[in-house]
């Protein structure tokens, strides 16, 4: 307990500083005067009394200081002092305040940006009960197509039985909850409320979906396993976020009825505010639906009793103290006896069931899809706002040297009097803290308005981002770490160039140096921030050209001038009879609206990010599992309205109805694949075994789903052929139309809702979930692409005029600090020329040395990009070869400001000026 | 060590063995208790007890009080606290100290 006591003592002192330290003043002076009286008593004069006490007491001065130090609080007075002191200098040089500041500000803005994102997307765990013991089954992607029937290997998606076999036989897991993979459309309306019906996002959930995650609805109740079982009543759970924002937090609308694609819900209660679903995802869904009741509302279209249709994810909560492997390689033999026990299996899917296995994947984050695609883009825009922020911590040790240099005789005089070269260093180091630390906080500010604009920048489209811009604990953490570790970083160098000088220098003549010691440092901080910025500009380069490759590819279809509808009739009860009905008068309603020239509709419009693949027969080849193609259906002048070239036949006309012969039409990959280049016309070719379909058409190939790669081989069908065999009834889901094609002839304002208005015509039920022009549906592709690199063209820019500045910087020093030495040589007839290349050749030095140290750095650094690049390889010479030119014309210009001014010098000058 | 200058320790013990023979001293008062112990021989410069003093105010050794004197000028007295007394006890090596003194000046 002494220590405490000891604690108590000090703070006590440190409170009453004030009364400690006149008392000791007190007592010492009490007792020289005592002395001084004694030395007088015994017959000295009252001068040599004095002396003579001093002598006998000692160096009062140190004494006290001494005694003060036993306090045990000289390093928070110091600090206060050096925090005052740092202070007031950094006042005194606004100029350089600003300059550092805003090199910091945004130097640490990025990269606390960039945790931002990171923290939100990579490190924040769901907001559910105990995160770490959830894990999902299988970490296998292939979500979403939903004709998949073939074998995975690697699982991750799962039909209905097969989650209720693993559920029932997995006593590992505590609970396995299963959900919707994608999430659905849902048209939603109060029923009793005039309000017309809205789109919303939701999924289907098993009925321990919300007691397995752990948490409890903030108003009413949650779905429970009770709701998902056949014949209970159909109930809803609604997002908070969706209460509250669409419903004002009422709570009448517990309870009430909800009518969700035309079938009625009662609306069970409220989730948790922060509770966004089982996946971090822009739009996450606002109502969540019992598994039980996907049947009712799907029809004959219904997924959730086929055990061979996969559509479910699945995540459980494993028993504390269960091995992970175990579990994995048990559940692996659960699916592969499930399996074997299937007998619509062909022979191929059954030779294969030995490799199908479950892997067993951290759920605490939920399902990391985005995480998965967001890691490259995340991890290369740390790397390089670490750069920026390397190269502003450069320069700012670069300007803090110059100062330094400046302040020679400062520490010089410092040194003399006594200071140590600890407290010297100290007090620098001090300095350059507090600069990151006022950095740090500008850098917060700047990190909270840039995560709003990359937030929008990365989820172009999305309605709803459920990721915070603002910053959190660790994100503030984060900050305030880098600001520390940048200030010492940049405050090191100059803090021990100043403490190594000798005190007799200061006396000899101050500041009179023609070669300072200072020089070499700071030479190498520029020549380390021009090869750094090189990497970056290339790699900013590399990914413009990348991305503006992406966007102006031959996607094979015309943006201009095309919109895109998306529509869902399947969410206002049609049935398939009623859309012969529907696509009538599509075409002639919407060809109504002036400036439309062209109108058709399609199961899929191109770059939609949406395919339906399934495995195929070609007449005359031998049968092979692995055939397969990607399929739309189009209506008429489908491909006259977006611009996409026929090849050779024709397209789907008015000709092919229902009765009419099958036929289809293919695209140029399909017939190089399938056909090797002969005539396609004619040929024979359907889904798995059947070859109903005849080719009446060749047309170029376009792009639907991804911009990187080569088109799938694909083939279209006319909307109404609907095929007789009650194996493929499951296509029944692709004869609805998805999206409208509108071709504008000229500008028309509100197309929005002239649209609406004229689809609310032909019936006021239809659904219209989106508008937007087919450029926009491209865009939207490249998001990320986007995103990184805007950024990394927005860094690069900030590095070159950080490096430009740093190079003006240590040009300008150097012509102030020899002023002297040229009008010296000025005087004894040296050229304006020969004072300007002697001063540019400095700075060219360095400039070139950077060159050269960057462009091996540039090639090393972007070999890391080759795989974001598209149509541009690592090494393009274009763009190293422009980033070099750039970058030395900015320098240039940087070094020559600085150089004109020494050939400006008049010798009379500078040789007064001492 | 410079010479002259007293080991580590030997201060603080003079200062507790002075204020539990005297029970109360100002500072003068206890450099004149220690001149004629440490015979001079040790050369303490008077004020290098104030620190001293400060640093056993801090670990409650001793405490102070403003008192005024015989001469009615205000004084500034220590007196040992019970903890002061104990460690004084425990470190009754102070025997083994002034030995180790005398060793110094036979030596000297």
């Amino acid at each position: 307990m002494n220590w405490l006591r000891e604690l108590g003592s000090r703070v006590s002192m440190l409170l009453q500083r004030g009364k400690f330290d006149a008392d000791l003043n007190e007592e010492m002076r009490l007792h020289r005067q005592l002395r001084e009286q004694e030395e007088i008593e015994r017959g000295l004069s009252p001068d040599q009394a004095h002396y003579a006490a001093q002598r006998r007491f000692g160096n009062d001065l140190l004494l006290r200081e001494e005694s003060r130090d036993m306090w045990g609080w000289t390093w928070l007075e110091n600090l206060f002092q050096d925090v005052r002191y740092g202070l007031r200098q950094l006042r005194r040089s606004p100029g350089f305040t600003a300059a550092a500041l805003i090199t910091l500000a945004l130097g640490i803005g990025a990269n606390t940006v960039i945790f931002t994102l990171v923290d939100a997307v990579m490190l924040k765990p769901l907001r559910v009960a105990n995160p770490s013991q959830l894990y999902r089954v299988g970490n296998g992607d292939n979500c979403c197509v939903i004709g998949n029937r073939g074998l995975h290997g690697n699982w991750g998606i799962y039909s209905y039985p097969l989650y209720q076999e693993l559920r029932d036989h997995t006593p590992e897991f505590g609970s396995m909850a299963a959900f919707q993979a994608g999430l659905g459309e849902f048209s939603v309306r109060r029923s009793g409320l005039s309000r017309p019906t809205e789109p919303y996002v939701g999924e289907f959930v098993s009925g321990n979906y919300f007691t397995m995650f752990g948490i409890t609805a903030s108003a009413g109740r949650l779905i429970s396993p009770l709701d998902d079982s056949p014949g209970a009543p159909a109930v809803a759970v609604m997002s908070y976020r969706v209460w509250k924002q669409h419903y004002g937090a009422d709570p009448s609308v517990i309870g009430a009825t909800f009518i969700i694609n035309t079938m009625p819900f009662t609306l069970a209660g409220i989730a948790p505010p922060g509770f966004f679903g089982d996946t971090l995802r822009p739009d996450p869904p606002d109502f969540w639906l019992p598994l039980s009741s996907e049947p009712a509302m799907n029809g004959e279209n219904s997924l959730l009793r086929v055990a061979g249709l996969n559509w479910l994810l699945i995540i459980g909560r494993l028993n504390p103290g269960v091995p992970l492997a175990s579990a994995q390689s048990k559940m692996t033999v659960e699916l592969q006896d499930w399996l074997s026990t299937r007998a619509d299996l062909s022979a191929y899917d059954r030779s294969t069931i030995g490799n199908q296995h479950i892997v067993l994947e951290p759920g605490g984050r939920g399902v990391a899809v985005l995480q998965a695609e967001a890691r490259t883009e995340l991890r290369l825009l740390m790397v390089v706002s670490a750069l920026v922020l390397l190269i502003a911590c450069a320069n700012i040790a670069n300007l803090l040297l110059a100062r330094s240099a400046a302040r020679k005789n400062e520490s010089l005089i410092r040194t003399a009097l006594g200071a140590s070269r600890r407290r010297l260093t100290r007090q620098l180091l001090t300095e350059s803290v507090l600069l990151a630390a006022l950095g740090g906080l500008a850098g917060l500010y700047v990190a909270f308005a840039g995560a709003r604009t990359i937030l929008a920048l990365s989820f172009r489209g999305a309605h709803y981002v459920p990721i915070s811009p603002s910053p959190s604990w660790p994100v503030l953490g984060f900050a305030f770490a880098l600001s520390l570790v940048t200030g010492t970083v940049f405050g090191v160098a100059p803090a021990l160039a100043a403490s190594r000088c000798q005190p007799g220098e200061a006396l000899a003549g101050a500041g009179r140096a023609t070669r300072g010691r200072s020089s070499l440092p700071s030479k190498s901080l520029v020549i380390v921030q021009v090869a750094l910025s090189l990497a970056l500009l290339t790699a900013a380069g590399l990914l413009t050209a990348s991305l503006r490759n992406l966007e102006s590819q031959r996607f094979g279809f015309q943006t201009e001038g095309r919109f895109v509808v998306r529509v869902d009739p399947a969410l206002s009860g049609y049935k398939l009879e009623k859309l012969p009905g529907l696509y009538q008068q599509l075409d002639a309603h919407l060809m109504q609206i002036p400036g439309v020239t062209s109108v058709a509709y399609s199961l899929y419009s191109p770059m939609r990010h949406e395919n339906w693949a399934d495995d195929i027969h070609i007449e005359g080849r031998p049968p092979d599992a692995r055939d397969n193609a990607s399929f739309d259906r189009v209506s008429p002048r489908y491909f006259e309205t977006i611009g996409t070239r026929l090849r050779s036949g024709r397209t789907i006309g008015r000709g092919d109805t229902p009765t009419s012969r099958p036929v289809a039409v293919i695209n140029e990959t399909f017939a190089r694949k399938y056909f090797s280049g002969q005539d396609a016309l004619g040929k024979h070719f359907g889904f798995h075994y059947a070859a109903e379909f005849e080719i009446v058409g060749v047309v170029e190939d376009a792009k639907y789903q991804a911009a990187r790669r080569p088109a799938y081989p694909t083939f279209f069908l006319p909307f109404l052929q609907i095929s007789k065999d009650p194996k493929l009834s499951y296509l029944v889901a692709s004869h609805y139309v998805g999206d409208i094609e509108l071709r504008m002839g000229g500008e028309t304002h509100n197309l929005d809702s002239l649209v609406r208005r004229t689809l609310a015509d032909i019936d006021p039920d239809l659904a219209v979930l989106d508008i937007m022009s087919l450029d926009e549906q491209v865009a939207r592709n490249f998001n990320e692409d986007r995103l990184v690199a805007r950024l990394t063209a927005l860094f690069g820019l900030l590095a070159l005029i950080v490096a430009c500045v740093g190079l003006y910087g240590v040009t300008a020093y150097n012509v102030a600090r020899r002023t002297n030495e040229i009008g010296i040589r000025m005087a004894l007839g040296a050229r304006r020329t020969s004072v300007l290349s002697m001063v540019l050749r400095g700075a060219l030095l360095q400039v070139g040395l950077g060159l050269a140290l960057g462009i091996p750095a540039a090639l090393a650094g972007c070999r890391l990009l080759s795989s974001l690049l598209y149509g541009v390889k690592s090494y393009d010479p274009t763009i190293l070869g422009l980033a070099v030119a750039t970058l030395a014309a900015c320098t240039l210009l940087a070094g020559i400001i600085p150089a004109r001014r020494a050939t400006k010098v008049d010798p009379m000058v500078a040789l007064r000026c001492e | 060590m410079h010479h002259g200058e007293i080991p580590p320790g030997t201060l603080y013990l003079l200062i507790l063995e002075a204020l539990s023979w005297s029970g109360e001293l100002h500072g003068d008062g206890i450099a004149t208790w220690i001149e004629p112990v440490s015979d001079e021989v040790l050369q303490v410069q008077e004020g290098s007890l104030y620190p001293a003093s400060q640093r056993m105010l801090i670990e409650g050794c001793v405490t102070a009080k403003w008192r005024v004197t015989a001469g009615s000028s205000r004084a500034h007295y220590y007196r040992l606290t019970p903890l002061g007394r104990k460690q004084l006890e425990a470190e009754s090596q102070f025997e083994r100290v002034v030995q180790a003194i005398t060793r110094a000046m036979q030596t000297a």
